[in-house]
């Protein structure tokens, strides 16, 4: 399969990281939010949509947790509660501190590419590996949360930190 | 064709469907980035990257502008270009705001921009933004053809330490050095000195005025105190000595001489710039820069201050509407320096103030698929009161990867200090007369504002997985262009001997349409190999307005522009860090500048010759040992000659290259 994919046309950065959004979901135990469990499962991007529609047409008819996959963007992170994966776009880079404060341990799973993210008190931090795109993990900020991932998603993680952030 | 576009191709799985180890493994394509950042922008504006600069081997920012469509640039002579957008190029650009990290570096004085005197490190620019098309709701008065915005990288992404050096044949010796530092988060800084030497074009009388050098010195800091404000200082002190040579009117034979010498040019500017972005989607940005030229050359002198401050604040109301706001001040006395008898304003001494407010909102019509964006600005300005500029804007994304916009907007180029105070003369003419005729031009407190209000549409889409095709159309609705009045004839005995005098002053004369269109496709067509291209068309309907009478007006706003731009770049990355890029162009004839069309090409080949050293060889124009592209002020027009530039850059430290 995987020299069936070489073969292809090239894909651009943020398919690859529009797929790993939906996939993580895969990987994750959210606590229940009891009666708003029943709601779609949201994928949600804060800042500057770096996507276009390439979020929307992965997640289009997909499933996790037995619920229909949705994308939303949002301005603000009091949106973010109803949120479970929140991906914080590159244009948030000095404000990633002050988003983090924000969520407060909230259950959502915060991911972006924004260098020093996981560092700074994110969950899942994309980085690029010359031509491919790769994932470290801080898993402090995910427990604190409340968030269950899967010894999957850690193994294929490039890095996985237990920092918390200084001074919390 | 539309499973293309959604990201799926025939008989592969669907990237949800691989595993996480699957995902890591695919290749991406590098700089696709570009398409998803214009998507959702309902302007017609090109984005040039840092990488976009670096592998284009230009030296300064005029050249880089060569890489946008719907922009035509011209190197008068060395130290000397006419840029302009979707027609109108003229050394003195008058239709386009150039704006570096938010400074305006247009001058009141002609409307227009001096190159040689606002120079960056061309390392430290992000991205260039132009912007096709009037733009006055967000950049104010003189943005009626364009905007240019210049941006450089926050210091934070520029620790470590920069130096860089090269040298050729017109390019003589170029050396910059930078060093950054800070803890990437609270605090950052950069600090950084450049000196470039320019040699002479070619001179078809040998003489070879238009060598210059400069010197620049800066810094930027960015401090974050508490989260979510970011305050932003930044300063330049630059030097140098521009070659020029003006043409200059003698009552006495033989009434017109060279003139040639050095322009002394000395700026030195500071900015403050203050952010806030709480986490409620309200903000604001405040920003403020001191600005002081200092001008004197053979012909002319002048010195200016700015002092300029601008607000704007946003808020998301209800999720649907993102409203931005705004107000601003620029207050710009300055001081013409008369060095020679025949050019001279009255009064010397002046301040130019403009005073804007603006509100714009956004707001999604259909969610993700139709939003509108609708504002204006109100200003005030000393020479023409009050003056608005609305527009409305539509954006549509029918699908993925396809988006559609239009748009309708008003703009104003207000008075230049020349419109409007400016006592000149020139020699005119020796035949049929009976003494020497010479033109005086004076400026016109009365004169107008050139009004124009813009029709454009443009449609975005990709050509599946690996094109990416832009196209954008315009119609413009000119109003009030400037020309001469009639000359009235009259006859001066002094200054001595005896001679006629055309008086003519600055009118509102011209009126009419230009229309035009860019097709910019985009290909990546192998991993290693990227083809871009442009074509740019803009056609001009001008006539004089009823009692106006410039005879040469209405050709040369017609005849100073290219009709038909052509552009062609192929770059191909080789193994181990080598880079060969080449770029075609055609440009066809200006008539009113009496130069023909031509073709020429630029070529650069970069080695890394380690993780932190890297060699590159760029030849311009190569077609041809020299070419003309614009005519010069005092005859005859300058050659543009084929150039060779070596340059070797070491860097060491984190952030990007």
């Amino acid at each position: 399969m995987v020299c069936g994919l070489r073969a292809e046309a090239p894909r651009t950065e943020y398919e690859i990281k529009a797929a790993y959004l939906f996939s993580f979901g895969g990987f994750v135990e959210w606590p229940s939010r009891g009666a708003r469990d029943e709601a779609p499962f949201t994928i949600c991007v804060l800042g500057t949509d770096p996507f276009g529609r390439v979020l929307d047409s992965t997640v289009a008819d997909g499933a996790l947790h037995g619920r229909k996959v949705q994308a939303r963007r949002i301005g603000t992170t009091r949106d973010a509660m109803d949120c479970r994966i929140l991906f914080i776009s590159t244009s948030e880079e000095r404000r990633v501190s002050t988003i983090v404060q924000a969520l407060n341990h909230a259950d959502v799973l915060a991911v972006s590419d924004i260098q020093g993210f996981a560092a700074r008190g994110g969950m899942i931090q994309f980085v690029t590996a010359g031509s491919r795109i790769r994932f470290e993990i801080n898993l402090t900020s995910a427990r604190d949360a409340g968030l269950t991932m899967s010894s999957e998603l850690l193994r294929v993680a490039s890095a996985v930190s237990n920092n918390r952030v200084p001074g919390e | 064709m539309p499973a293309l576009a959604r990201g799926q191709q025939p008989g592969a799985p669907r990237l949800t469907e691989l595993t996480l180890e699957q995902l890591g493994d695919i290749e991406v394509v590098s700089g696709s980035k570009r398409p998803e950042e214009v998507w959702r922008t309902p302007l017609a504006i090109h984005v040039i990257t840092r990488e976009d600069i670096r592998r284009s081997g230009a030296t300064s920012i005029p050249e880089v502008l060569r890489l946008a469509p719907g922009v035509e640039v011209a190197r008068i002579d060395s130290d000397h270009w006419s840029v302009g957008v979707r027609g109108f190029g003229d050394q003195f650009s008058k239709s386009v705001v150039v704006l570096i990290d938010g400074r305006s570096v247009y001058t009141p004085l002609f409307a227009g921009v001096y190159w040689p005197a606002h120079d960056v490190l061309l390392e430290d620019v992000d991205r260039i933004e132009v912007i096709r098309g009037p733009g006055g709701t967000i950049w104010g008065s003189n943005a009626v053809n364009g905007v240019i915005n210049i941006i450089t990288t926050p210091a934070a992404q520029t620790h470590g330490t920069m130096v860089s050096a090269g040298g050729g044949n017109i390019d003589r010796s170029d050396a910059a050095l930078r060093y950054g530092g800070g803890n990437g988060s609270t605090f950052d800084y950069r600090l950084y000195g450049k000196g470039i030497n320019r040699g002479a074009e070619r001179h078809s009388d040998g003489i070879p005025f238009d060598e210059w050098w400069t010197g620049q010195v800066g810094f930027r800091t960015e401090w974050t105190p508490a989260t979510g404000d970011t305050l932003t200082l930044q300063g330049d002190l630059s030097k140098g000595q521009h070659g020029q040579r003006a043409s200059v009117a003698s009552f006495s034979p033989p009434s017109q001489v060279p003139l040639e010498g050095d322009l002394d040019a000395s700026g030195a500017n500071v900015r403050f710039r203050w952010e806030r972005e709480s986490t409620t989607g309200r903000g604001f940005r405040l920003q403020t820069y001191y600005d002081r030229t200092s001008w004197l050359a053979p012909n002319f002198g002048e010195r200016r201050n700015t002092f300029d401050a601008d607000f704007v604040h946003h808020v998301t109301l209800a999720r649907r509407h993102t409203v931005t706001a705004g107000v601003g001040a620029r207050i710009s006395p300055a001081r013409f320096i008369q060095t020679i008898p025949t050019l001279d304003f009255s009064p010397r001494r002046e301040t130019s103030s403009v005073y804007s407010g603006f509100v714009q909102d956004e707001f999604d019509l259909i969610r993700d698929r139709v939003q509108l964006t609708a504002g204006s600005k109100i200003e005030h300005n000393t020479y023409t009161g009050v003056e608005v500029e609305p527009s409305i804007r539509a954006l549509w994304t029918p699908r993925p990867g396809q988006s559609a916009w239009a748009a309708v907007t008003r703009a104003v180029r207000t008075p230049s200090r020349i419109e409007d105070a400016i006592v000149s003369t020139t020699f005119a003419s020796n035949v049929a007369a009976a003494v020497p005729v010479f033109l005086r031009i004076s400026g016109n407190p009365d004169f107008e504002a050139e009004r124009m209000v813009g029709y454009e549409a443009g449609y975005r889409t990709r050509v599946g997985p690996r094109a990416y095709f832009d196209v954008a159309a315009f119609h413009d609705v000119h109003d009030g262009l400037g020309s001469f009045s009639l000359g009235q004839i009259t006859v001066e005995q002094s200054p001595a001997p005896l001679h006629a005098l055309a008086n003519v002053f600055y009118v509102n004369g011209v009126s009419g349409t230009s229309d035009g269109f860019e097709l910019s496709p985009d290909w990546q067509a192998r991993r290693w190999w990227q083809l871009r291209g442009s074509y740019s068309y803009v056609r001009f309907n001008l006539a004089n307005t009823p009692g106006s009478v410039d005879v040469n007006a209405v050709a040369r706003y017609s005849g100073s522009s290219p009709h038909h731009q052509l552009r062609l770049q192929s770059q191909v990355n080789l193994p181990r860090g080598g880079e060969v890029d080449v770029a075609y162009r055609y440009v066809s004839a200006l008539p009113a500048q009496k130069i023909a069309s031509y073709h020429t090409a630029d070529t650069r080949i970069g080695w890394t010759l380690s993780p932190s050293l890297a060699l590159s060889i760029a030849g311009q124009n190569l077609f041809s040992p020299s070419h003309l592209e614009f005519n010069h002020n005092a005859d005859p027009a300058v050659g543009i000659a084929r150039s060779v530039f070596v340059e070797l850059r070491w860097r060491r430290g984190s952030g990007r290259p």
